[in-house]
């Protein structure tokens, strides 16, 4: 008697455990569809998202968003999905450090978007691709395949370009240089009161120099021919030119810069522009918020201006920082998650979100900006700025290459001189190369 | 087997004999019916053990035997990590592994930490453990907690802590140079290719070493003083005593924990890394599971991470073989 009582407790535990493995089944049973938003919790917080689900509901009564939100999102999400539970709706965009976004685009895991853009607005009379701002879909940040197909919906675009303090600027009179003998002739000058011309946060900062200087100096022909992998791309006279301007600017980086350019102390490189301890680093409009509570020198105002160019009256390129919304292919509801994204462009949704400074690419909402933005997005407004988007291509997945560890973290070892350019060059091409081969 | 011990009847001759056997027998028959009562209750036992360990066999099965083979196989194919194809490459991947500078370099770098922090963190443990339970010192018992609380802290608290501490500009390490005029000294601990890799092996040292040291502490003070006090009368110094009787005392805990250094040369490393330098700057102070998470998880290339995952667990697996076998002996008695 007992020992049965005690072999159908040990089958109990054992029901349990497997019990706790299977997976909860998300389906509500009052029958509405429950649409699953998972979103990165960047700087503009989450209240907006809550808002502006809050507002969706009451306009679709049959519809539950059921929002997750985190700041390390990928770390979140990717364990359900590998277990085959994914999110309808994810907000997240390339370029972070987990590379979600690349890992799905790579795995050709999106679901087609194309038809959200001619799809109506809920609400409204236009349609979602009306409304966009010009030139924001149709790159390799929303088409990265390089074809008509858009698989990511641009969702907040902002600039990224080189960070200073206006009051420092004002203050010894110096102008804010607009080419890059300026830019030296200026490093020298600051050098002589000790305040070193360029830092970075860490080197994966770089991204947004990088991607403007190649476009700088060769067009835009030669950015996609870099971004895509042409043969030999690194080995043209451009290529060499932009890794000489940049050794040459790492050659004026604060001494701190390398000891502090790591996920624990990243925030005392941007310290160093506060104190005025160096001039330039390049960085994001996050930057105000994110060092909104620490210490500064008097009179210091934030500076965004774009990469100086490469000769007088030279084309000027802004790489512009453009995080997206897209749906899983596996995602249980994607009618009505290509309805949310559409209604994620409403007026009302986009007054929502601009009023936590997380600006969507719609034409005409760059007028309705006040404060700090507003100025961070005239840059767009001078004739000889052009918005750069995109990054690299995704290439099937080559094992053990990395380029844009290749091109940013490298700057580490060019400052403390543990690599000379000409090994830069030649393992960026050597990377290059492999992708080039893996895209074919 | 009852009717061949029965005795024929009419023989008559045999009387005395079945005589003599009629008892035994019956004991033994009796013997034969209670062994199979024990056996069958044995069986039903084994059954009740059985299904006992039924949940932790089900568990250890769920959760490490069947991703480690996961682990084994998903190494024989090109998979991102999500899409539904897996291209088997067969040991592709290995080969691959052989060419990737970063991954060598993050080898020899992971291979280092495991020398460097067994050889410090065993020695200071050895060295601490002896004086406090040798030398009984004052106050041992604090020195033991402050030695011992590093061991409780979270990984990402160690990493605030010795970003603190190496800070180039006001950190600990670098203030008291300063301090001590010793600005020839100062470093860049976290920015230097060269040293960054100790400073995490400091770190690592600075985190375990509580807990070897009191595992030692354990081992010593199960060592009979009778033994000290002989070879103190026959006149051996407190140095000639720790070789001769201390270490061959404590041989078989001081082998265990050659195991567990192997284990966080491995997993330490990683969370302390990640957490402080993140593999930088520019890979120096990469180790193999921060470039296996890199190369899953950043770089959708999860078949070649679980290829490093093969590599390590093969490697930390042998190396724990090797040293065990190395440093076999007699254990001895007192």
């Amino acid at each position: 008697m007992r020992r049965s009582l005690v072999l159908t407790g040990a089958a109990v535990t054992v029901l349990g455990l497997l019990a706790g493995c299977s997976s909860g089944d998300s389906s509500s049973d009052s029958g509405k569809t429950t649409l699953k938003v998972a979103a990165l919790e960047g700087g503009y917080g989450r209240a907006m998202y809550t808002e502006v689900i809050k507002d969706y509901e009451a306009s679709h009564p049959d519809i539950d968003v059921q929002l997750q939100i985190s700041k390390s999102i990928e770390d979140e999400i990717t364990p359900s999905m590998q277990a085959g539970n994914y999110p309808d709706v994810v907000v997240l965009g390339q370029g972070r450090k987990a590379g979600l976004t690349e890992t799905l685009i790579k795995d050709e895991a999106l679901e087609d978007l194309t038809p959200v853009l001619d799809e109506k607005v809920p609400g409204e009379d236009t349609t979602v691709g009306e409304k966009l701002t010009k030139g924001i879909v149709g790159n390799l940040n929303t088409n990265p395949y390089g074809n008509d197909q858009t698989y990511l919906m641009p969702m907040y675009y902002a600039p990224t370009g080189l960070f200073y303090n206006q009051g420092l600027f004002e203050e010894n009179g110096w102008e804010v240089p607009t080419t890059w003998d300026e830019m030296f002739a200026l490093g020298d000058e600051a050098e002589k009161q000790g305040i070193p011309l360029f830092t970075y946060p860490t080197a994966g900062y770089l991204d947004s120099y990088f991607y403007a200087l190649l476009a700088d100096i060769g067009g835009e022909q030669f950015y996609t021919d870099v971004m895509t992998y042409q043969q030999d791309v690194w080995e043209t006279p451009n290529a060499r030119r932009a890794l000489d301007l940049t050794t040459r600017l790492l050659s004026y980086a604060a001494p701190e810069t390398v000891g502090y350019a790591n996920e624990q102390d990243f925030t005392k490189n941007q310290q160093l522009i506060l104190d005025n301890e160096a001039l330039f680093m390049p960085n994001g409009t996050w930057i105000v918020g994110e060092m909104a509570d620490a210490p500064r020198a008097d009179g210091f105002q934030w500076g965004l201006t774009p990469l100086p160019a490469v000769e007088t009256g030279g084309s000027r390129y802004i790489t512009t920082s453009v995080e997206s919304v897209w749906i899983p292919k596996a995602a249980e509801h994607k009618d009505p998650a290509k309805d949310f994204i559409a209604y994620l462009y409403s007026d009302k949704a986009a007054d929502i979100f601009a009023k936590s400074n997380a600006i969507q690419p719609i034409e005409g909402i760059a007028d309705s900006l006040t404060g700090e933005n507003a100025e961070f997005y005239q840059v767009y407004e001078d004739p000889s700025v052009s918005a750069l988007v995109g990054g690299f291509a995704s290439t099937a997945p080559v094992a053990g290459v990395d380029i844009k560890a290749t091109l940013f973290d490298t700057a580490n070892s060019i400052i403390s001189g543990d690599t000379t350019e000409d090994e830069w060059q030649k393992s960026l091409n050597e990377a290059s190369e492999k992708l080039r081969q893996a895209g074919d | 087997m009852t009717t061949l011990s029965t005795p024929p009847p009419g023989s008559t001759n045999r009387t005395s004999d079945t005589a003599a056997k009629e008892p035994s027998t019956r004991r033994s028959r009796r013997g034969a019916r209670s062994a199979s009562a024990r056996l069958g209750r044995r069986r039903g036992n084994t059954g009740f053990v059985l299904a006992c360990l039924l949940p932790a066999l089900v568990l250890f099965a769920v959760f490490m035997v069947y991703p480690t083979m996961n682990v084994f196989r998903t190494s024989l194919y090109t998979w991102g990590g999500f899409s539904p194809d897996k291209d088997f490459v067969g040991l592709d991947n290995f080969r691959q592994l052989l060419d990737d500078d970063q991954f060598v370099r993050a080898f020899q770098n992971t291979v280092a930490l495991m020398v460097v922090v067994t050889v410090v963190t065993m020695g200071m443990g050895l060295f601490l453990a002896a004086i406090m339970t040798r030398q009984r010192l004052r106050g041992r018992n604090l020195y033991r907690f402050v030695l011992y609380i590093p061991n409780v802290l979270s990984v990402v608290v160690i990493a605030a802590i010795f970003s603190a501490v190496y800070d180039q500009d006001n950190g600990l390490l670098n203030g008291t140079l300063r301090l001590l005029s010793l600005d020839g000294l100062q470093q860049v601990w976290l920015g230097n290719q060269d040293i960054v890799l100790y400073s995490v092996a400091i770190a690592m040292v600075w985190q375990s070493l509580g807990y070897y040291m009191v595992l030692y502490m354990a081992g010593m003070a199960s060592i009979p003083e009778e033994l000290y006090e002989a070879s103190a009368l026959d006149g051996a110094s407190a140095t000639r005593q720790f070789f001769s009787i201390t270490l061959p005392l404590i041989w078989q805990s001081l082998r265990t924990t050659l195991t567990f250094f192997v284990m966080s040369a491995v997993n330490l490393s990683f969370v302390l890394v990640r957490a402080m330098t993140g593999g930088g700057p520019d890979g120096s102070s990469d180790v193999l599971l921060n470039y296996m998470y890199r190369q899953a998880y950043t770089n959708s290339s999860y078949g070649y991470g679980m290829a490093i995952g093969v590599v390590i667990f093969a490697f930390s697996f042998l190396v724990s073989l090797l040293v065990n076998r190395a440093t076999k002996r007699e254990p001895l008695q007192f």
